[in-house]
């Protein structure tokens, strides 16, 4: 048998709250953050970052300890310092893992409420729709950014402590690779976001998401191939443009697969149509269906 | 406090709502009409996640559709006809984001959220998911995220969907102590017509997109209260029951009684109908109407389709 209150306290004043869309991103990241599958993330991505920081400073002690020096030779051949090395910080297997937690955390971002349709209840409060997407693309897109960040400055940091400034690595390597970093996050985000809108549940809005990943892939391939082996229709995919990003603002010397304007147009084109896409997929009379 | 002037609202080419033209004061508001009538349309379309195609209307002094609607949101509450719930939260955690929402700060929505679930009986379960929750305490949780800014006005979409005779009767009073203890006027939305007879002081009747009757309860059944039965002191012949339909339509005659539903709701013109006639009238008994009767009459104007 429930207990009732006798009665409810005065109406509290509704002035002082957040705005609608910092107040959905904070909840949503505290549901995020729960997720059992944000640990199992986590603990791979950690793994990674913790090989790179032991590489670095084993490569360190080659360098500094007389009893390892002989093993200098073989440990430069491994790792090349330069703009390959930094573009490597954001290395392919890396952004790979990336891109499968962002299809699975971020596609259920919009799907969810989807499901649970909620959307049409916050649209009865004084969210606008411009709100509420603007909060899930800011997760969607601050979850990789978040993790590639990490990825950048720590070995980087280690790199400047062990060598310091004269060391085998840039100090302004950081400048580079956080745009790519940022376009990469855009990337991932408008991706997840665009997959999530469509889909009826956060298992269909991964779907969606794998199906972009891997279905715009094997469309770029296709084009290249059938129009004479032409790179720049590689920027079809977008686990092409995520790859070649950090090398072209590391400028690595050797030549990537995607040039610098193919590489703008397919993020520019991917970020616009996903976006565009979530933004009607979500507005206030879809919810109102 | 909701004023609609010749509002119409379309999904495509569909028309939800057509031509509404009404205007409601504070208390209780039952909108009843069967399903499919248009009745979560006309609350979306206050909510403004709805466009009027034409026409228009006002809300607690704000016009539909105007820069100011949004804001207006903070001043409403709208429990939903379906399970609007996060599965995956708390009931405590979802009703102080709604509250969030609203434009409370984060440690008032807590507080808030605390207290409303308190009021709607949900104290002690308030930390569980709402995945395990039962129908009953999910539409609690529903009262709750819509009271916990305590509006000004609230929207009710069929908030005894899916309960038992005890789940429903608790709701509704619940609704009763929302007009009467915190002085919300409550919009309750519904196709049953015992929950608006319990609650409602004021009708509105919708039927595929049209306002079919409205008014106040009292006032709206002394409208369409027009059946009477009579009784004369001798059984009247052919030609004289024929003669009655220049009194109101006969339903039913039946051991000298007649059921008869006069085209005006005035008991003395039965009384000279019989004085010209030449007959003694010796009984005539107004049917109190019922809701339901009062709903079918104004769905259905023809008796003889009802």
């Amino acid at each position: 048998m429930p207990i009732y209150a006798p009665t409810l306290p005065p109406r509290p004043a509704l002035d002082r709250g957040d705005p609608p869309a910092l107040v959905i991103l904070r909840f949503d990241l505290k549901r995020m953050l729960r997720l059992k599958l944000g640990r199992f993330f986590g603990f791979a991505f950690l793994l990674i970052l913790l090989v790179e920081c032991v590489t670095l400073y084993t490569t360190h002690l080659m360098g500094t300890s007389p009893a390892l020096a002989q093993l200098r030779p073989m440990a430069e051949r491994i790792m090349p310092q330069g703009a390959a090395y930094q573009a490597q910080l954001l290395h392919p297997a890396m952004t790979g893992l990336l891109w499968l937690q962002v299809a699975l955390v971020c596609g259920g971002l919009v799907a969810r409420d989807t499901l649970y349709r909620i959307r049409p209840l916050l649209y009865a409060h004084p969210v606008r729709p411009l709100d509420y997407l603007g909060a899930k693309a800011l997760l969607a897109a601050g979850l990789p950014f978040a993790i590639q960040l990490a990825f950048i400055l720590l070995p980087w940091a280690l790199s400047m402590a062990v060598g310091g400034l004269n060391g085998p690595v840039w100090p302004t390597a950081p400048l580079r690779l956080i745009p790519a970093a940022l376009l990469n996050a855009a990337l991932m985000g408008s991706v997840a976001l665009g997959a999530s809108s469509m889909a009826g549940s956060p298992r269909a809005g991964f779907g969606w998401a794998l199906g972009i990943l891997v279905g715009s892939g094997a469309l770029s391939g296709v084009l290249s191939a059938t129009l004479g082996g032409d790179p720049r229709l590689l920027a079809v995919g977008v686990a092409n443009l995520t790859k070649v990003w950090p090398q072209l603002l590391c400028q690595v010397p050797t030549p990537t697969e995607i040039s610098l304007g193919p590489a703008l147009l397919g993020t520019a084109g991917h970020v616009l149509l996903w976006t565009w896409l979530a933004l009607r997929r979500t507005r206030p009379g879809e919810a109102a269906q | 406090m909701i004023i609609f002037e010749n509002l119409e609202v379309r999904y495509g080419a569909t028309v939800a709502l057509k031509g509404l033209t009404l205007s409601l004061d504070r208390g209780i508001i039952g909108l009843l009409g069967p399903n499919g009538s248009g009745k979560s349309t006309l609350l979306k379309t206050l909510l403004g996640l709805l466009p009027p195609a034409s026409g228009g209307g006002q809300v607690l002094g704000v016009p539909l559709g105007s820069p100011e609607a949004a804001r207006l949101r903070s001043r409403i509450g709208y429990m939903p006809e379906y399970d609007a719930l996060i599965e995956d939260t708390s009931a405590y955690e979802q009703v102080a984001f709604w509250g969030e929402l609203s434009g409370l700060d984060p440690e008032q929505a807590r507080d808030r959220a605390h207290e409303v679930l308190y009021f709607v009986g949900l104290d002690e379960s308030r930390y569980r998911h709402v995945s395990g929750y039962s129908t009953g305490m999910r539409q609690r949780v529903k009262l709750a995220q819509a009271l916990v800014h305590s509006p000004e006005l609230v929207f009710l979409d069929e908030p005894t969907n899916g309960l038992d005779p005890d789940g429903r009767r608790r709701m509704l009073d619940l609704v009763l102590r929302v007009r009467a203890e915190l002085g919300t006027t409550v919009v309750l939305a519904s196709h049953l017509l015992e929950d608006v007879e319990r609650c409602a002081d004021q009708l509105v009747i919708l039927d595929r997109g049209e306002v079919k009757a409205a008014g106040s309860m009292a006032s709206l059944r002394k409208a369409l209260a027009r059946r009477f039965e009579l009784r004369f002191l001798e059984p009247l012949g052919a030609g004289l029951e024929a003669r009655l339909e220049e009194l109101g339509h006969l339903l039913e005659a039946r051991n000298g009684l007649y059921d008869l539903e006069l085209h005006d709701p005035d008991p003395a013109l039965p009384f000279r109908w019989a004085q010209a006639a030449g007959v003694v009238l010796v009984q005539l008994t107004p049917r109190h109407d019922r809701l339901d009767e009062v709903l079918i009459r104004a769905l259905h104007p023809d008796p003889a389709e009802a």
